[in-house]
């Protein structure tokens, strides 16, 4: 997936500012910056959501307004913040929504079988016929985690998915995300907050100022005190913990 | 839905319509006087028709605008097309006189309301939902003052009309059940096919819409253009039943949501069939207590508007405390 010279205004103001970096295939890929530097919308962007004035999304070689949106919904998956259901909606049924791609409102066996898989695999099986809006956060979270897996795409992106979580829930929530690329191949973007979660379950991360890319990199590439403090404007130190670089703000 | 809950369903499902047929044989043949059966029946069937088509219409329109807008205390009316539809009916006998031929061809009049109707809600609407990125209280806000605008404009015009005009007219904006429009019931079944046909992809979509704009597009559904149907063909719904019945303001508020009620379920296939059933029986059970209790000396739509606002009431309170 490449994206080249993505620009986004709203009215006057620039808010994405010719982005060009290509996602790498089969790995974790952390957008990070401060509040309103464009990471969100060069994401909106990249799944659709968010229309943009110039530049190219190429997906498999085609820039993705060219596919069909059902086709596009078969290789790659949306989580954003915004899931406030109006409806009696019970888990499973949450789940089998990964389906319709592939087979509209009516669920084949081979579905069953697949979204039994997702619901096992986020530990979900004992909530499954519960309505989604009497679950917790983390829970509630976890069940369009697991309608992403039943959707089966190649590409995962999520948008802030540690938001209102707890440190537990939050941490299992990263934790899910490193096992959705290690396990189960998956390509996954997402955007950050914190830092830490970034540099430490992700391959790569992308950085974002003004609208700009500041660094682009691995994480050891990008996690450096002179970095951070560039992007950020506050000091940070280093350090490092099980082989990764881990920052310290103040 | 697992498969118990399914099944339940389904039976609630068959309870209604054999309420509904209860409910409609009833209506006929009530205090039948036998020495006039044919037209008795000349009168009570498509009356009977109309009431079923109507409520069809409201409920099936009402659970579809719902469902869009993502907000179960909403009804179409919001968006105006009751004043609209007085709008174009006042102009055309003050433009052309309640002896042209648009005025008196109940069908001609009909496939007018209907064409102007569709065209002015999806050019206004569609526009407003880009222009406001689909935020829906902007949507409404506009289609109150537009529902404003345009009954001002026909008191305008019924204001510097000729009083004969007038009395003419008042028969055809003033529609009750008593009075109801059954020339257009072919033509309208006809319409309802044929917007049903049109948006047979559309209508297997309304489950996903549910999940919020982002899920839509995520799941490849083509979101703005899913939307802009839809709300035509609940346009030309409503357009519909205000041109047979005129307009019912709070009944498509209360069937959609006794329909979401008694089958809690986001499966449209059920609340839309529900939502229709619960409305014929509501309709004909009314019409009947209308006819025979109360001798025509109080209109149904009287009921609809009373027991309406008790509900809406109990909906919104219930709403504040979960």
């Amino acid at each position: 997936m490449l994206i080249e010279g993505l620009t986004k205004k709203y009215d006057d103001k620039t808010v994405v500012d010719s982005v060009t970096f290509e996602i790498p295939k089969g790995k974790v890929l952390s957008l990070i910056g401060p509040n309103g530097a464009g990471k969100s919308t060069v994401m909106g962007i990249i799944s659709r959501l968010v229309a943009r004035d110039a530049g190219l999304v190429s997906f498999d070689g085609k820039d993705i307004s060219k596919w069909k949106s059902r086709e596009l919904a078969k290789r790659l998956a949306i989580l954003t913040q915004s899931n406030n259901i109006q409806m009696k909606l019970t888990v499973r049924e949450l789940v089998a929504f990964g389906r319709f791609p592939y087979s509209g409102n009516r669920t084949t066996k081979e579905d069953e079988e697949i979204i039994d898989k997702a619901i096992a695999y986020m530990e979900l099986e004992e909530f499954q016929d519960r309505f989604i809006d009497e679950l917790s956060g983390g829970q509630r979270q976890r069940a369009y985690i697991a309608m992403v897996i039943a959707q089966d795409t190649e590409y995962i992106l999520l948008d802030e998915p540690t938001n209102n979580l707890d440190i537990y829930h939050a941490t299992n929530m990263m934790k899910i995300v490193r096992r959705l690329c290690d396990e189960l191949g998956k390509t996954v973007i997402l955007v950050l907050h914190e830092i830490n979660y970034a540099a430490f379950y992700s391959d790569y991360i992308c950085a974002f100022v003004d609208g700009k890319i500041a660094k682009f990199g691995t994480v050891e590439e990008v996690m450096t005190k002179e970095n951070l403090s560039q992007i950020y404007r506050v000091d940070f130190e280093i350090q490092e913990i099980e082989g990764k670089p881990l920052s310290i703000y103040y | 839905m697992n498969y118990a809950g399914k099944k339940v369903n389904t039976k609630k499902m068959i309870i209604l319509a054999i309420l509904v047929l209860a409910a409609a044989i009833a209506y006929i043949f009530v205090s039948v006087n036998f020495k006039y059966f044919g037209y008795t029946m000349k009168i009570r069937i498509p009356k009977l028709a109309v009431m079923l088509i109507t409520a069809f219409c409201i409920g099936s329109a009402s659970i579809v605008f719902q469902s869009i807008i993502n907000n179960t205390i909403v009804t179409p009316c919001l968006l105006g097309m009751n004043s609209l539809y007085a709008l174009i009916h006042t102009a055309v006998v003050f433009f052309f006189g309640s002896a042209s031929l648009l005025a008196r061809n109940k069908n001609l009049s009909f496939v007018v309301d209907l064409v102007l109707m569709g065209i002015i809600a999806t050019v206004i609407y569609s526009y407003l939902f880009k222009k406001t990125k689909h935020n829906v209280l902007y949507v409404l806000l506009a289609g109150t003052v537009m529902s404003t605008f345009f009954s001002s404009m026909q008191s305008s015009l019924t204001r510097i009309m000729d009083p004969n005009e007038y009395d003419s007219l008042l028969a055809s904006l003033v529609a009750s059940f008593s009075n109801i429009n059954s020339d257009i019931i072919v033509l309208s079944l006809v319409m309802i096919a044929l917007v049903i046909l049109i948006l047979r992809k559309e209508l297997v979509l309304l489950d996903v819409i549910t999940l919020g704009k982002e899920q839509a597009i995520n799941l490849g559904v083509d979101y703005d253009r899913t939307i802009r149907r839809l709300l035509l063909g609940v346009t030309l719904f409503i357009a519909i039943a205000t041109a047979m019945v005129g307009p019912i303001s709070f009944l498509g508020l209360i069937i959609a949501n006794l329909s979401r009620q008694l089958f809690k379920t986001y499966r449209h296939t059920y609340l839309i069939a529900g939502s229709a059933l619960i409305g014929m029986a509501v309709l004909v059970g009314g019409q009947i207590a209308v006819e025979q209790i109360f001798a025509y000396s109080v209109p149904i739509s009287v009921f609809i508007t009373v027991g309406g606002g008790l509900y809406f009431l109990y909906l919104l309170l219930r709403n504040r405390r979960a």
